[in-house]
Parts: structure tokens; sequence; C-alpha cells
């Protein structure tokens, strides 16, 4: 006689409803341990994801370092996340409301990271190599946008906005990174960034080189 | 005192000059990022212009959007 196994199919557990994740996150017994297992997975997935998209910061780092990385923002995450559960509106499902603060965790994470060992420029003035070309190429209409805007980032921004707008748009340093560097804030950091433009983009506009369309800052 | 000795790429000058109106906080970007990035999944014309306008003048949050859509879009898959 032959006995035969007979497979049972697996049945996947339907995900948790927003409502199943707040009351066993907020319940004390072992249905509140089984949530924070499943919330630090789900972070833990988050970070992960954002670490390994950004993983060309960091050239140095190996996939154990990559994963550790993420591991730490996922519980830095995870701290956020349980301090802020009681903002939750439901106008997204929590799982993507839990994401996003893993993904903002290894982001910052990730960034700071790379820049660790680096000088943080914080340039006072922007100097124009093209300027001292001679070339036909200098008087064209790119080259004269360029020196308007060097001339814009000179005269109509205070001495403050052009640090940031130098550090952050031409020598690339990342939002959060400059914020440590100043005392600051990325929420500070970027309203200057925004006045800023503001200037710029009026200076131009005033000076024929654009027009008063958004995004159309470039011929 | 120090110079930026770098030149002024197109890409650049674009993201000097980008029109970020209506403002919206880096806060106030991450409190709506995720209700955002799903109403973009189910909708692709759907917009929000503060929010457009906020993510075309901060890296950092238009990349933790696209981090979001593609979580998203791999739990869906």
């Amino acid at each position: 006689m032959t006995t035969v196994n007979r497979a049972i199919p697996a049945v996947t557990p339907a995900p948790p409803s927003d409502d199943t994740w707040l009351a066993d996150l907020t319940d004390d017994g072992p249905a509140g341990q089984q949530a924070l297992l499943r919330l630090r997975e789900l972070l833990v997935r988050a970070s992960r994801h954002q670490v390994w998209r950004l993983r060309d910061l960091l050239p140095g780092a190996g996939a154990g370092d990559l994963e550790d990385m993420a591991q730490q923002a996922a519980n830095d995450a995870l701290v956020a996340v349980l301090r802020q559960l009681g903002t939750f509106e439901g106008r997204s499902r929590f799982t993507t409301w839990a994401y996003k603060f893993g993904v903002l965790h290894a982001g910052v994470a990730v960034r700071r990271e790379a820049w660790r060992h680096r000088e943080v420029p914080l340039p006072d003035t922007l100097a124009l190599v093209a300027d001292r070309s001679p070339a036909p190429e200098a008087h064209s209409e790119a080259a004269q946008l360029a020196r308007a805007v060097q001339a814009a980032i000179a005269g109509e921004l205070t001495p403050h906005q052009r640090r940031v707008v130098l550090a952050l748009l031409v020598e690339d340093v990342p939002i959060d990174v400059l914020a440590d560097r100043l005392g600051s804030t990325r929420n500070a950091l970027y309203k200057t960034l925004h006045d800023a433009r503001r200037r710029l983009r009026a200076a131009l506009i005033d000076g024929g080189y654009i027009d008063a369309r958004p995004n159309r800052s470039t011929p | 005192m120090t110079d930026s000795a770098r030149g002024l790429s197109p890409t650049t000058i674009s993201s000097l000059l980008v029109d970020t109106s209506p403002y919206l906080s880096c806060d106030d970007c991450f409190a709506q990022i995720d209700e955002y990035v799903e109403r973009k999944i189910a909708d692709p014309h759907y917009e929000d212009p503060a929010m457009k306008a906020h993510l075309a003048g901060c890296g950092a949050c238009a990349e933790e959007a696209e981090t979001l859509r593609e979580l998203l879009s791999q739990d869906a898959g």
C-alpha cells in the first residue's frame, strides 16, 4: 500500500487592516509583540530598499555595511513610527505611512555617512571659469544666461542665501548634511532655498533672460 | 571668503531657477508624501501643485518619493 503525501495548499494570511495595525500596536499582550515584529520587518524592507538605491554614494561599503545601516535605520524609524502613531489619519494605507519613515531614516543615514569624512564646502562666491574664455560659445545664449545667473547670485541674494544656494545646488552638498554642518534643519534650509530661488527668478525675468511661466528656466 | 569654482551647467541653472511656488515645507511634504504617492500610482494624472513644486525643488524629498513609489509598485507586483 502506498501512502500518498498530499500537499496542503499554503494559505497566505490576509494582510492586517489599518485598524488591526493600530489596535495591535497599542496592545500590551502577544498581539502587540507580534505587531511590533511585523512593523520592524516592514521598516527593514523600506530602509534596505533605500540604502541599496543610494549605495553608489558609499563606494567603499560592502553588503554587510549596507545591511547594518539598513537595520539601524529601521530601528530609528521604528521609534519614530511608534512616537507618531497618534498622528496617523488614514489618508494612506498604514503600511505606506510606515514605509516613509524607513525611507527617510535610511536616506539621511546614507547621506550623512557619505559625507562623514568629507569637508563640507561653504563657498561665499561663485567664480565662473567660462567667463575668462574668449571663445565664441562664451557669447552664446546659454553663456549669457550663466553670466546673468552668476550676477544675480552675487547681487540679489543675502550672504546666507548665497552660501546655502552654492552649497546645495552648485557643490551638491545634501540638505541633511548641510543642516548638520550649519546647526540648522532641512525645513529651514529649504525655506532659504525657496526664497533665494524667488529672488533669482525675479532678477532673471526682469532682465528678460527667462519668462515668467513656471519651470521654463532654460532656453 | 571662499569661491566655488564650479561651472554652471544647464542642469545646475535649471535647479537654481526652478519655480517652487506654491511653497511647501519639507515637513509638510513628509506629512503628505504617502498619500501623494498612493494617489499618483492610482491615477498618474493626479497632481497636487504644492507637492509637485516641492518635489521639483527638493532633491532629498523627490528621492524619497521615488523610493516609496518603487516599494508600493513592488508590493502591488
